[in-house]
C-alpha cells in the first residue's frame, strides 16, 4: 500500500506539489485528476524515487521512499509518460533486466509479452514500435512478478480504443490480484469506470479527494450510484474552476478514509 | 552491482554506433601508423618496435581519451532519460557502476582490437622482443580509458543538458590533451631553473593523459619524448615515478566515479 505525509516538492522558488496526504490501500484503484502542471506527475515521480521530496514522507509497503528506496521499489511496478528508457533499447533487453531485478526467469517475461503480441518484436528497438505498442510493450513490463503497488502516469496516452482497452484491463486485473494502484489520467471516462477514489490536484495543491460520489455532491451535479456513464467532465469543470477561483476551502471534502 | 543490471548496460553499449566507429577506425588508423612507423627511418630516440609502438602510443593519447569523454559525458547524460531503469529496485550508484563498466569493457575491447591488430603486424615485421612492453602499453591504455569515462561520466551527470555534457567533454579534452602542457612550458619559462620540478610533477598528477603518455614513454626507454614533466618526474620520483603515475591513473578513475555517484544520488532525473 501507499502512505503519504504532506509529501511536498519545490523546483527553486516553484511549488510544484504542496503537502499532500494519500492512502491507497491494497487492491483499491485511486485516480489523480487535474489540468496540466497540477502536480499528477510530480506525485508519481515522487513514489517512484525519479526525483526527492523537498518535504514530508512517504512509505511504499511500509518502507520508506528516501531511506529505503531499493526495498520500498522492490514491489512496485511504474510506468512514465515518456518513455524511461532511450529508444535504442532492445524489447528483449529490457524485459531481461525487469526479470532479473525481480527474481524471475527471462522466460517469464518473455512469455507475458508473447501474450500480449510481442512475441515477434522481441529483438526490435522500443524505437521501432508504435507509440502504442511501446506503451502496451512497457505496461506489460512495469506489471510483471509480484508487483504489489502500481504507479501509471497517463497510461492511456497515444493508445487506440483497443490499447486503451488493455490498460484498463491491466488496471482491473492488478486490483484483482490486490495491488495498490495510483494512475494519473486525462481520460475522465476511465477514472469514472476504474477508480474507487479520485484526488483532484489543481495548481500543485490537493483540492478534493473522494469518490465519485463524493465529487458529484461537492460540484452540485446531480448523480445516482446507478448511472452507468457519470457527468465526470462536468464535475471536474465545475470544481477545477471553483478551485481557481479560489473556493477551494469550501471544496475540500475530508473523508476518514480518504486523504 | 547486480548482474541483471550490468547485463543490461553491456547490450546496450555494446549496440551503440559509437562502439563500431571507434573499433573500426581504430583499428584502421592504427594499422597504418605501425606499417608506416615500420618502414619510417629510424630518426627518433627509439628503433623498431619500440619506435612503432610509441608512435601507437601517441595515437591512444589523443583518440582514447577523447572517444572515452564524450561516451562517458553521453552515457552520464542519458541517465535522465532511463526512469523507468531508476524506478525498479536497484541502487542508483548500481546503475552508475554498472553503465561505466559497461563502457570500459565494450570500448576496451574495441581499443584492444586495434592494438592487437597492430601489435600481430609489428611483431610479424619487426620481431617479438618488445612483446611484453607492448601488452604493458596496452595495460596503460585501458588505465587511460577508465580514467576518461569515469570523467566523462562525471561530467554527463552534473552538466544540465545533454548538448552542455558534450561540449564540456570537448573542452575537457583539449585541457587535457594540450592546456596542461601549455601550463608545463609556461612554468618553466616564469620559475627559476631546478625550482619548477615538483610543480611539473604535480601537473602530471592532475592530468591522466599526460601520466598515459608519460609512463607509456618510460616502457619503451622513450623518456626523452616525455616532455618538461617527463623530466621533472625522472629527477624528483626516479624509479618511483611509474607507480606515482598508476595511482594516478587509479585516482582519476575512482574519484569521479565517486563524484558522480554522489551527485547522482541526490539528482532529480
Amino acid at each position: 500500500m501507499i502512505t503519504v505525509r504532506q509529501l511536498t516538492k519545490r523546483f527553486g522558488e516553484r511549488i510544484a506539489l504542496a503537502p499532500v496526504d494519500l492512502d491507497v490501500r491494497a487492491g483499491e484503484t485511486v485516480a489523480l485528476v487535474g489540468p496540466n502542471g497540477a502536480g499528477k506527475s510530480t506525485l508519481l515521480r515522487l513514489l517512484a524515487g525519479i526525483i526527492t521530496p523537498s518535504g514530508g514522507s512517504a512509505q511504499i509497503d511500509g518502507r520508506d521512499i528516501v531511506t529505503a528506496g531499493p526495498e520500498a521499489r522492490r514491489r512496485l511496478g511504474y510506468l512514465p509518460q515518456r518513455l524511461g528508457v532511450p529508444g535504442s533499447t532492445v524489447l528483449a533487453d529490457l524485459a531481461r533486466l525487469v526479470a532479473a531485478v525481480r527474481g524471475l526467469h527471462a522466460s517469464v517475461a518473455f512469455e507475458a509479452l508473447d501474450r500480449a503480441g510481442f512475441g515477434l518484436r522481441l529483438g526490435s528497438p522500443l524505437v521501432e514500435l508504435s507509440g502504442g505498442q511501446r506503451q502496451r510493450a512497457m505496461l506489460e513490463l512495469a506489471g510483471l512478478g509480484d508487483v504489489g503497488v502500481v504507479l501509471l502516469d497517463e497510461p492511456s496516452i497515444s493508445l487506440d480504443a483497443d490499447g486503451a482497452e488493455d490498460v484498463r484491463q491491466a488496471i482491473r486485473a492488478a486490483r484483482a490480484r490486490g495491488a495498490a494502484v495510483l494512475f494519473a489520467s486525462h481520460h475522465l471516462h476511465d477514472v469514472a469506470l476504474l477508480a474507487d477514489r479520485i484526488v483532484l490536484l489543481v495548481e500543485g495543491r490537493a483540492v478534493m479527494t473522494g469518490t465519485i460520489g463524493e465529487l458529484a455532491t461537492a460540484a452540485g451535479v446531480a448523480w445516482h450510484p446507478d448511472d452507468t456513464d457519470p457527468p465526470i467532465e462536468r464535475i471536474y469543470r465545475v470544481l477545477v474552476g471553483r478551485s481557481r477561483d479560489g473556493d477551494a476551502k469550501s471544496l475540500r471534502l475530508v473523508r476518514s478514509d480518504a486523504a | 552491482m547486480t548482474a541483471g543490471i550490468l547485463r543490461f548496460e553491456l547490450t546496450t553499449a555494446r549496440s551503440g554506433r559509437t562502439v563500431l566507429l571507434f573499433a573500426g577506425g581504430f583499428a584502421v588508423a592504427s594499422l597504418i601508423v605501425a606499417l608506416v612507423g615500420l618502414s619510417a627511418g629510424g630518426i627518433l630516440a627509439v628503433q623498431g618496435f619500440a619506435r612503432t609502438s610509441v608512435s601507437l602510443l601517441q595515437l591512444v593519447v589523443w583518440v582514447v581519451p577523447l572517444v572515452a569523454l564524450l561516451s562517458g559525458a553521453a552515457a552520464g547524460a542519458e541517465c535522465r532519460e532511463v526512469e523507468f531503469v531508476f524506478a525498479l529496485p536497484l541502487k542508483r550508484t548500481d546503475v552508475l557502476l554498472s553503465r561505466w563498466a559497461a563502457h570500459v569493457v565494450v570500448l576496451g575491447a574495441a581499443m584492444l582490437l586495434g592494438l592487437g591488430a597492430a601489435g600481430i603486424v609489428i611483431g610479424a615485421f619487426a620481431g617479438a622482443a618488445d612483446g611484453l612492453r607492448y601488452v604493458a602499453l596496452t595495460g596503460i591504455s585501458c588505465l587511460l580509458l577508465a580514467a576518461c569515462l569515469a570523467i566523462g561520466l562525471m561530467i554527463g551527470i552534473m552538466a544540465p543538458t545533454r548538448t552542455r555534457a558534450l561540449t564540456f567533454a570537448i573542452g575537457t579534452w583539449f585541457v587535457l590533451g594540450i592546456g596542461i602542457d601549455l601550463l608545463a612550458i609556461a612554468a618553466l619559462a616564469i620559475l627559476p631553473p631546478g625550482a619548477a620540478s615538483w610543480e611539473l610533477v604535480t601537473l602530471l598528477a592532475v592530468n591522466p593523459v599526460a601520466a598515459a603518455r608519460v609512463l607509456g614513454l618510460g616502457l619503451f626507454g622513450a623518456d626523452v619524448l616525455a616532455g618538461p614533466t617527463g623530466a621533472a618526474l625522472r629527477a624528483v620520483l626516479s624509479g618511483w615515478g611509474a607507480w606515482v603515475l598508476v595511482a594516478t591513473l587509479l585516482a582519476w578513475t575512482g574519484l569521479p566515479l565517486f563524484a558522480a555517484a554522489r551527485a547522482l544520488r541526490k539528482r532529480d532525473l
